[in-house]
């Protein structure tokens, strides 16, 4: 939708095709029932300022809460561990668990407004194909992001440098002494990703997550998440661009490496001078490329994409008696409990003890009374070595909804109607491939100027005038829009 | 432990292989020469009927609705073309368009192919079916071959095989019963004479060996070792893998790797078949830059001159040394003092009196009737016999497609 718009603002004639009946892909407000209307699959997000400036988003609707809300990580005994936007305030309350960790929060929030930048730029420069060699204009746009990084004098350098291969735990261990303080940050590292804290390259997700989010906790939308996709699409039509509904796409039709249009379910032909994909690249390639198109090297490559989705989403319609403080509400008490939550996927299960972040939601339009609680649940491995999604949500409809509960008494009682989004449904109704989030994991095998491939991380494709964007792309893994926004720069 | 094996014909061979001269083949022992000189089975291949066990080459089944589909995919000819009972021969590339191998392709039926190779592709075949309703298996093991070469040939096929082979054509291949036994028989070969491959069930190997043996004994059948094959296939302008050019796929460098334009394959080459193919785009540069400036590279044959050789023998006061095999080696090829390419493999032709051998030449020195020298061994001392690019085959018998 970001380059949709970039490319209409700068007068080309651009179709977005969506195969759903609502515009926006991950970043959809959707209604389940009476009153029951939820941010499908993300709590918030935050697309980048420019972006916002450039497209002009705020005329076409978008407000983006200005205030930040708390990030509360539960503990047993309700003396919850409250990460206050106001650094005094967060302090106060780290100070129940540590002085010296007190002393070090803003130290750390220094150091990460730091690395934030560091991935900012990142996700702004469009990664050369290593090892083919670069261009002078790919070179130089690299040559910035090392400057960026120089700039930040050596002690900081070397610091983010280091923290991208480590582990969220020998990140956060670092900074902090207290469990609690460690786990609350560190399950950043992990949040809808496939790994545990332990695992290396985790210390860069923590940071990847913190740059998008610009913090711990979510920003929220006014208006539900799927706001910022519906100014898009106004912004898209705005600059005369077309939206499409209901228009899957079958196929990519490809003659000896050059795209000519799609194919569309219901038949219909499309021809396009350029095609961009937002769909992850592995359905692009293998699904509506085909592999006979495609060189076998690169095919191998995209095969070998790690997807593994294990993230599932729990909706509840309550009557507002939950009991659940604002903010984004995090359950991540210690290090361990969230490695073992991970220990489920590793083994393809579904946690018994889940990693959960929780955000809760006045359902304003119809029920004022009525609040609507959304669990992000981790982890619930997309494929199962026993049990079969069409009836395992159930169960994680369950285990997320007791698991609260210890918290929130009033939880269970407060419940009016409930949805369960599991990682198939992820595949099916989302169309993520292995229920993946991120369009293939985050991962140091996976990122940067390997994402999604090595040797094909500059958007193109081998098949002329194909390119790609979205969260399986460098710049992607969240809702940013940095990718659509760099895509525009590399079309001819 | 993986121990070299015996092929399905070993309790024959080995009881015929009077100097123990085996070699190496994918794997398996194959008899370099049955006997002490290789003389008498290289004049079999040119005057009678030589009988080879080449069950090492590396065989893989095609089979589904899409195996012609995969095959247009990695090979380089136009498979879309190619009619049941038709064999082609083939290389195929990397997707740089460089050289991974060359074989036979043979059409079975309309959805069975069977592909020849000279080393282990199924991970290639594999990597390159994703997608495609092919089942791909290899069958080295389990199919059995020989090949019978030699202007006797036939008539030998003729006298053991249900049906008659005298219309099947250059290329072709047909089913047939040899002494009962069910077999395919293709009119290919590495020798560049009339010759026959015969395609059978390991379990029959013995049965069609002992067949063709009883029924070739009036006509000069000889079994003939890989020694004597190799002379043949240097006259017939045949290379292989790993002498005369290098696997991209094991390469180190990149000059070690080779387009078939390089190796003269133009031919193979169907650029004008639709739609994507492995290395079709590097191909089409290269084709596109052969067009305006021709290659940098050619494979091609020379001659080298027997009076200037003996002159440098006559020095050291020797007359001229000629190997009695086929020569696997690198050896210099200059004009004047810079080197302009190589030869890879030499041979004395004893049908053509001559020394000839296989060269990659620069450049414009790959041009009929170039001038050039060739880098011998003479007592110790590099000297450098005076040669000419000449056109290959270095020998084609008019019987060979006849």
């Amino acid at each position: 939708m970001v380059a949709a718009a970039y490319l209409a603002k700068q007068g080309k004639k651009v179709l977005v095709l969506e195969r759903r009946d609502i515009v926006g892909g991950q970043v959809v407000t959707e209604s389940f029932g009476d009153g029951f209307t939820v941010d499908s699959l993300h709590a918030g997000g935050t697309l980048r300022p420019d972006i916002i400036k450039h497209l002009n988003l705020a005329s076409h609707g978008l407000v983006v809460d200005s205030v930040r809300k708390p990030f509360i990580s539960l503990q047993a005994d309700s003396n919850h561990l409250i990460f206050d936007a106001n650094p005094a305030k967060a302090v106060e309350s780290i100070k129940r668990f540590s002085e010296k960790d007190a002393a070090n929060w803003i130290p750390f929030l220094d150091f990460m407004k730091k690395a934030t930048q560091f991935i900012e730029t990142a996700n702004s420069t469009i990664m050369p194909r290593l090892p083919k060699g670069f261009n002078l204009s790919e070179g130089m746009a690299l040559a910035e992001l090392g400057l960026d990084l120089r700039m930040m004098g050596g002690k900081d350098m070397m610091r983010i440098i280091r923290g991208i291969p480590m582990t969220a735990d020998e990140f956060v261990d670092e900074w902090f002494e207290s469990d609690v303080v460690k786990a609350a940050i560190a399950s950043l590292g992990i949040h809808g990703l496939t790994l545990g804290v332990y695992g290396a390259g985790t210390g860069y997700t923590l940071m990847h997550t913190w740059a998008n989010r610009g913090g711990m906790s979510h920003i929220s939308v006014q208006g539900g998440i799927g706001k910022i996709t519906e100014a898009l699409a106004s912004a898209v039509k705005s600059f005369g661009g077309e939206i499409r509904l209901n228009a899957e796409v079958k196929s990519i039709q490809v003659d000896t490496y050059t795209c000519k249009g799609v194919v569309l379910f219901n038949g219909e032909e499309i021809a396009a001078k350029n095609i961009i994909s937002a769909a992850d690249p592995k359905h692009t390639f293998l699904s509506l490329v085909g592999a006979m198109e495609l060189p076998p090297e690169f095919v191998w490559n995209v095969q070998s994409i790690k997807m593994r989705g294990s993230v599932a989403k729990v909706h509840l319609l309550t009557d507002g008696k939950h009991g659940i403080p604002d903010g984004t509400v995090a359950l991540a008490p210690s290090i361990k409990y969230l490695e073992q939550a991970y220990d489920a996927a590793k083994y393809h299960s579904i946690s018994e003890k889940p990693y959960l972040e929780v955000t809760t939601s006045a359902s304003e339009s119809v029920h004022p009374l009525k609040s609507v609680v959304s669990i992000h649940f981790q982890f619930a491995a997309f494929k199962l070595k026993n049990g079969d999604w069409k009836t395992e949500g159930a169960k994680v409809e369950n285990i997320a909804i007791d698991t609260l509960a210890e918290y929130f008494p009033n939880l269970k009682s407060s419940i009016v109607n409930r949805k369960v989004i599991t990682p198939l449904d992820l595949e099916q109704t989302y169309s993520l491939t292995e229920g993946d989030l991120n369009h293939g994991q985050i991962m140091l095998d996976q990122f940067m100027f390997m994402r999604p491939i090595p040797g094909w991380s500059n958007h193109k494709t081998p098949i002329d005038n194909l390119y790609l964007c979205g969260s399986g792309v460098h710049g992607g893994g969240g809702v940013s829009g940095a990718s659509g926004r760099n895509v525009v720069r590399v079309l001819k | 432990m993986q121990q070299l094996r015996y092929t399905p014909f070993h309790e024959r061979t080995s009881a015929l292989c009077q100097p123990q001269n085996w070699r190496k083949w994918a794997g398996y022992f194959v008899v370099g020469s049955y006997e002490h000189t290789i003389d008498r089975e290289y004049w079999a291949i040119r005057n009678a009927a030589g009988l080879i066990d080449v069950t090492p080459l590396m065989k893989y089944m095609l089979k589904g609705k899409d195996a012609a589909n995969l095959l247009h995919r990695v090979t380089t000819r136009d498979i879309q073309k190619m009619s049941v009972g038709q064999v082609y021969y083939t290389g195929w590339c990397d997707d740089e368009g460089k050289m991974i191998d060359d074989g036979t392709v043979a059409r079975l039926d309309e959805t069975t192919f069977r592909l020849t190779a000279a080393e282990p592709n199924l991970r290639w075949l594999m990597m390159n079916a994703v997608g495609l309703d092919v089942e791909i298996s290899e069958v080295s093991d389990s199919v059995a071959s020989l090949s019978l070469q030699g202007p006797n040939s036939r008539v030998i096929l003729n006298r053991v095989c249900e049906s008659n082979l005298d219309g099947l054509k250059y290329f072709r291949l047909m089913k047939n019963k040899l002494d009962g036994v069910e077999v395919a028989i293709s009119r290919t070969g590495y020798t560049g004479d009339l010759g026959y491959e015969i395609w059978m069930d390991a379990k029959d190997a013995i049965k069609v060996w002992d067949a063709l043996m009883e029924a070739g004994q009036d006509y000069g059948i000889t079994p003939v070792g890989i020694l004597a094959l190799d002379m043949a296939r240097v006259e017939a302008g045949l290379f292989m893998l790993d002498v005369d050019y290098t696997s991209s796929g094991h390469a180190w460098i990149e000059s070690q790797k080779s387009s078939p334009f390089e190796l003269g394959l133009d031919w193979t080459v169907a650029l004008d078949k639709p739609g994507y193919f492995v290395g079709r785009k590097a191909l089409e540069k290269d084709a596109e830059v052969m067009r305006r400036e021709g290659s940098s590279w050619k494979l091609v044959g020379i001659e080298i001159d027997w009076v200037g050789m003996e002159e440098l023998y006559a020095e050291v006061g020797l007359p001229p040394q000629i190997p009695g095999t086929a020569i696997r080696a690198s050896m210099p090829i200059m004009v004047g003092n810079v080197q302009v390419g190589y030869a890879s493999t030499a041979s004395w032709s004893p049908l053509l009196k001559k020394y000839i051998a296989l060269a990659h030449l620069q450049k414009p020195y790959y041009e009929l009737g170039t001038d050039v020298r060739m880098e011998i061994t003479v007592e110790h001392q590099h000297k450098h016999a005076p040669a000419k690019v000449v056109k290959l085959p270095f020998y084609d018998p008019e019987w060979k497609k006849k």
